[in-house]
């Protein structure tokens, strides 16, 4: 019931060899497609009902459809910038099955039209970069990336691009600013991509794990693909699991499995005579749920409809043994320092939460400080430039609204930590003993 | 190129109908119907908005999330709401974290009084804070330049002096640092922000957070008047905004004309003037005595300079200089050829022209704009060097660069003055235009000095050539436009400061010498009196000539060395900001000269020192104010027949425009 697709041949030796790739069965699929039409080749990917799987869970058939027809330079930007804490879904894919992710570029490439691609791939994946360039050595070598690839007529560059190390690189469109060579800042949008995206010319982009499926999906024919998963959530997904449980890993399920079924069945759930708290069911910039929430089937609408989101499919499990406040502050400052600072509820909200975070623990803070705190992730969610703002403002609503009475009695005993220290510097607390007592 | 031609739509604005240009960003269209929508980073002249601040959230019916009143274009049927509790809410948030890091200093702030963000903080803002936290902290003020302080704890990042270094400007100088709150703004390696147009910053940053160091501490808003004029350091001819406090200029402001400057300045403009009201200005009338200048009463200095005219007569030789308006050129060119008799009077550095090369080149439908070096094919930028001659026009070129596509193509009169570069440049220019016969719009950026020395006349007809060429003349957008060699060189020649034409071009019974002619006479003994209207000539020519002259009369602000040696007489003359009267644009726009400044000293307006001495020398002017001599000038350039003071206002008034106006 895992390991499925993407992941059926992952622990293979040498599969990131061309030599290894091939013998799986590997490019047979991009042989497939160029006997296609462009157009033969994206109805396959729109009939799939494959959902982006980067984090906003578009339709990636259509987000194909968008570009604009014609004989205009258009390009194609794989995402490889997975910075979403408790993301790392793409290294093992990039890692173990470079290929798998090349053909599938070449395979959307051609059913965009783009004639040149990018590999966008964060700064810190140095290992996972440099077997890509290897990887696509191979694949030029082999003439499945250059010009007229296998006499089909389509052409594609590729290109591997080495991030500096940001969050926000990973927004698609400041990933194109960066790409570019400028800062990267987020864009406003409209345009978006499809119409203007890299070097203003139109641009598709999509992350590693949606392109990787791009290969099997031709394989099996897009409608077989959709029959897997839930109707509105079709396919496998890869799903990083960590935190609390006792197997963390990567792992591929079909969407619509039982949340409980991965974070206990797959993962272990968390250490012996430890309960989960609560889990963030995509990356942390997901609203987080509940052990109540755990019987909920893991699929896009299913996560939505709690009020929370599947993102990039990274679930962080949370145990009792860790209070609320150490989570929220530890989200809170991670996007308070990846914060690019551009527009003013993100770069200010995000600062002020961190500040209101560090007052509850040590003990400055009042209860009214909670209401603050929840009306300024208010004020953040939904009117920002991008979506790097709420994905703080998320979760520690979520947190807030979820885990009111933990704050409140950590308000509180931080509190009476302070008051019961002495005047004079004598560590109230180190003998147990205070100046009152 | 096509310019915009938007289309009128309607679209509803807190309950009210009204009427906009389809696609104007909402925040324009709102002031339409008298909504003001609250923003920071948005500044139309910087190009696209960017959506930064976020100040501008506005409800849109039928989307779900609040939109950036400044990058939605308006529709037809639009339904927009900035009064509802959502945006109110929205709009008290985004000003409620701006504050958190601004450290509130308005009292010590120069800002304070015309700051945008107190501005918007009283009209949008929650009135109270609920931050206690510790403020973010910098050094500071720091020197960003030597004309510029930065105060990076007033910074609200709102990115428009970083826009305008990378994408107007275009010195790519002023970056942002690190990330999120601690992102500031500063040169990328902390080297001072030196470029030609920094000045702006102060202008477009809504905080105090970038701050003339000029300026800094010398005054609060309540204490100045703004007073309009138009800056005439260089032929450009900026529209300016003049900051007066006690009758003295402090300040140095655009004043959007987007047919002249399109709302920016050079720093030479910004920060030159009150340097030019300072120290070391002739602020009283002075005579030579003892072989030394020295400060006589008006009464003397005038009957001194009176007495010797008259003596000298038709041996008088009269350069204008570039700054003079066309009033005090017209004065001058009466005193000399009706008082003295003398013919002998020039405006132009390099002598004159055939008078109808000049009638050729001043012909109206040659004329470009300077708004059509924007949408042009091409333009031609033929011996001359904006950023040298007239800076703004550099920015305008950036622009159409930029945002049109415009292709620039230099060249010099050698390229022109041979035939087959002549042709090759021709076709050239000619390819830029589009596929079908329509033609391509080009505009001949020219600088005075293509038609100067002996090939002068030969590389004018040339450029009249070319212009034919591409038939310039029936092509709407297209034209020659010139840079003359001095701030009001074409007002001079319009007002017949000319050896060889008199007003609007003229013709004159006698021809007299032009400014070479006039040098070489002087040196030669040929004529014996030199008059200056604030003109400075340098070189051996001049030096021979005013040593060898028997009188030179100057008006003067400053005294050079050639005048210390050799002025016999100095009327100390007024800086631009302490005149009235007219200048011509390079475009032919007719300009307006306000008073704003007082003169210093005993220092009197020119138009008042000049009517005076042709009283003295027995010429009656009948000129008792500033209005009558610009009376005068119109009544007698046929081209501005029926102009008034009034008609020219702020924005000046093109008579080749106008006349066609009139007609119709």
């Amino acid at each position: 019931m895992s390991d499925i697709l993407l992941f059926k041949d992952i622990d293979e030796p040498g599969l990131a060899t061309l030599e290894v790739y091939a013998k799986r069965g590997g490019y047979e699929s991009l042989r497939k497609a160029l006997e296609m039409t462009p157009e033969e080749v994206l109805a396959q990917l729109e009939s799939s009902g494959l959902r982006g799987r980067g984090g906003a869970g578009f339709a990636m058939g259509k987000k194909v459809s968008f570009l604009p027809k014609g004989s205009i330079d258009k390009y194609l930007v794989c995402n490889a910038d997975e910075s979403e804490p408790g993301t790392f879904k793409d290294r093992e894919l990039m890692q173990k099955s470079p290929h798998m992710l090349i053909e599938g570029i070449v395979i959307a490439s051609y059913a965009a039209g783009a004639s040149r691609s990018f590999i966008y791939i964060r700064g810190e994946y140095v290992r996972q970069a440099d077997m890509l360039d290897a990887a696509l050595a191979e694949a030029t070598q082999a003439g499945y990336i250059g010009e007229d690839i296998l006499k089909s007529g389509h052409s594609l560059s590729l290109v591997v691009h080495r991030g500096a190390g940001a969050y926000i690189c990973g927004e698609e469109t400041g990933l194109l600013d960066s790409l570019e060579g400028k800062r990267g800042n987020p864009r406003l949008k409209p345009p978006f991509p499809a119409n203007q995206g890299l070097y203003q010319g139109p641009t598709l982009i999509n992350n590693v794990e949606t392109l990787a499926t791009v290969p099997a999906i031709i394989a099996m024919g897009g409608e077989q693909y959709a029959k897997l998963g839930t109707d509105t959530s079709k396919g496998t997904k890869l799903v990083s699991v960590s935190g609390h449980v006792q197997r963390p890993g990567n792992y591929e399920i079909e969407l619509g499995t039982p949340s409980r079924e991965i974070i206990y069945g797959l993962a272990g759930g968390p250490p012996e005579g430890r309960q989960v708290k609560c889990w963030f069911p995509g990356g942390s910039s997901a609203p987080v749920l509940t052990a109540g929430d755990l019987d909920l089937p893991y699929d896009f609408d299913s996560m939505a409809k709690a009020g929370s989101m599947l993102g990039s499919g990274a679930i962080i499990v949370v145990d009792d043994s860790t209070p609320i406040l150490d989570v929220a502050l530890k989200v809170a400052k991670f996007y308070r320092h990846e914060s690019c600072g551009k527009c003013t509820p993100c770069r200010e909200g995000t600062n002020w939460t961190v500040k209101m975070l560090e007052r509850i623990d040590n003990g400055t803070a009042t209860p009214m400080d909670i209401e603050i705190m929840a009306s300024v992730q208010e004020h953040i969610i939904g009117n920002c430039l991008c979506v790097l703002g709420d994905a703080m403002a998320m979760p520690i609503g979520s947190m807030i609204a979820k885990f009111r009475d933990e704050f409140e009695t950590h308000i509180e005993q931080a509190r009476a930590r302070n008051d019961l220290a002495p005047a004079e510097p004598e560590p109230a607390l180190a003998g147990g003993v205070s100046a009152h007592a | 190129m096509p310019r915009p031609e938007p289309k009128t739509i309607t679209f509803t604005i807190d309950g009210r109908e009204v009427q906009a240009p389809e696609n104007a960003m909402l925040v324009d269209a709102a002031k339409l119907g008298d909504v003001e929508i609250p923003v920071f980073c948005y500044e139309p002249k910087l190009g696209n908005p960017v959506g930064a601040c976020r100040m501008c959230l506005v409800e849109i019916e039928g989307i779900p999330k609040l939109q950036t009143g400044c990058s939605t274009p308006v529709k037809d049927g639009m339904v927009v709401n900035t009064e509802s509790e959502r945006v109110k809410t929205a709009q008290q948030s985004v000003v409620e974290f701006l504050l958190i890091n601004h450290p509130l200093d308005c009292p010590v702030c120069d800002k304070g009084g015309e700051c945008p963000l107190q501005d918007i903080t009283f009209g949008w803002g929650p009135g109270k804070t609920r931050f206690v936290e510790e403020k973010r902290h910098f050094v500071k003020p720091l020197e960003l330049s030597p004309e510029i302080a930065i105060d990076r704890e007033r910074c609200i990042l709102c990115y428009r002096c970083v826009r305008f270094s990378q994408e107007i400007s275009e010195d790519y100088q002023l970056v942002l640092l690190e990330r999120g709150a601690h992102s500031y703004v500063s040169t990328f390696d902390g080297h001072p922000y030196v470029a030609p147009f920094s000045g702006n910053i102060v202008e477009l940053c809504p905080v105090g957070a970038l701050t003339s160091r000029e300026y800094r501490f010398r005054a609060r808003p309540w204490d100045i008047e703004d007073a309009g004029s138009v800056c005439t350091l260089c032929p450009a001819q900026c529209n300016v905004t003049l900051t007066v406090r006690d009758e003295r200029i402090l300040r140095v402001l655009a004043r959007d004309h987007s047919e002249v400057d399109d709302g920016w300045l050079c720093d030479r403009g910004r920060f030159a003037y009150p340097r030019l009201g300072g120290e070391g200005r002739v602020t009283e009338p002075l005579l030579r005595d003892g072989g030394e200048l020295r400060p006589v009463s008006w009464e003397r200095a005038l009957e001194e300079a009176a007495t010797r005219l008259k003596r000298a007569g038709a041996a008088t030789g009269a350069i204008v200089g570039g700054g003079a308006t066309n009033e005090e050129g017209l004065l001058l060119s009466r005193i000399m050829r009706e008082g003295l008799d003398s013919p002998h009077i020039d405006s132009r550095v390099a002598g004159t022209l055939p008078l109808e090369l000049h009638r050729a080149l001043a012909e109206p439908n040659l004329q470009a704009s300077v708004s059509d070096l924007e949408f042009a094919h091409a333009v031609l930028v033929l011996d001359c060097n904006p950023i040298e001659d007239a800076a703004i026009l550099d920015l305008r070129l950036r622009k159409g660069v930029r945002r049109h596509g415009m292709k620039l193509v230099p060249a010099t009169a050698a390229d022109l003055l041979d035939e087959r570069s002549a042709q090759e440049l021709a076709a050239k220019l000619r390819a830029t235009g589009p596929a079908d016969d329509a033609g391509a719009e080009v505009v001949v950026l020219w600088g005075e000095r293509l038609t100067a020395g002996p090939d002068g006349a030969r590389a004018a007809q040339a450029l009249l050539d070319l212009a034919s060429t591409l038939n310039l003349a029936d092509t709407k957008g297209a034209g020659l436009l010139e840079i003359p060699a001095r701030a009001n060189g074409r007002g001079l020649r319009e007002a017949g400061v000319l050896p060889n034409a008199g007003p609007g071009l003229s013709a004159l019974a006698e021809d007299g010498l032009d400014a070479i002619g006039i040098a070489r006479a002087l040196g030669e003994g040929e004529l014996s009196c030199a008059y200056l209207l604030g003109a400075d000539r340098a070189g051996e020519e001049w030096e021979r000539a005013l040593e060898r002259a028997t009188t030179v009369i100057s008006h003067a602000t400053f005294l050079t060395d050639a005048l210390r040696e050799h002025a016999d007489v100095v009327f100390p003359a007024g800086a631009y900001a302490e005149k009235e009267g007219t200048i011509v644009h390079p475009d032919g726009r007719i300009q307006r000269l306000r008073q704003a400044a007082a003169h210093p000293g005993e220092c009197r307006a020119e138009w008042q020192v000049l009517a005076e001495l042709a009283r003295r020398i027995g010429l009656d002017v009948e000129i008792q104010s500033g209005a009558m001599a610009s009376q005068q000038l119109f009544d007698a350039v046929p081209r501005y027949a029926g102009l008034t003071l009034e008609e020219i206002g702020g924005r000046g008034v093109k008579p080749h425009e106008r006349e066609v106006a009139v007609a119709s």
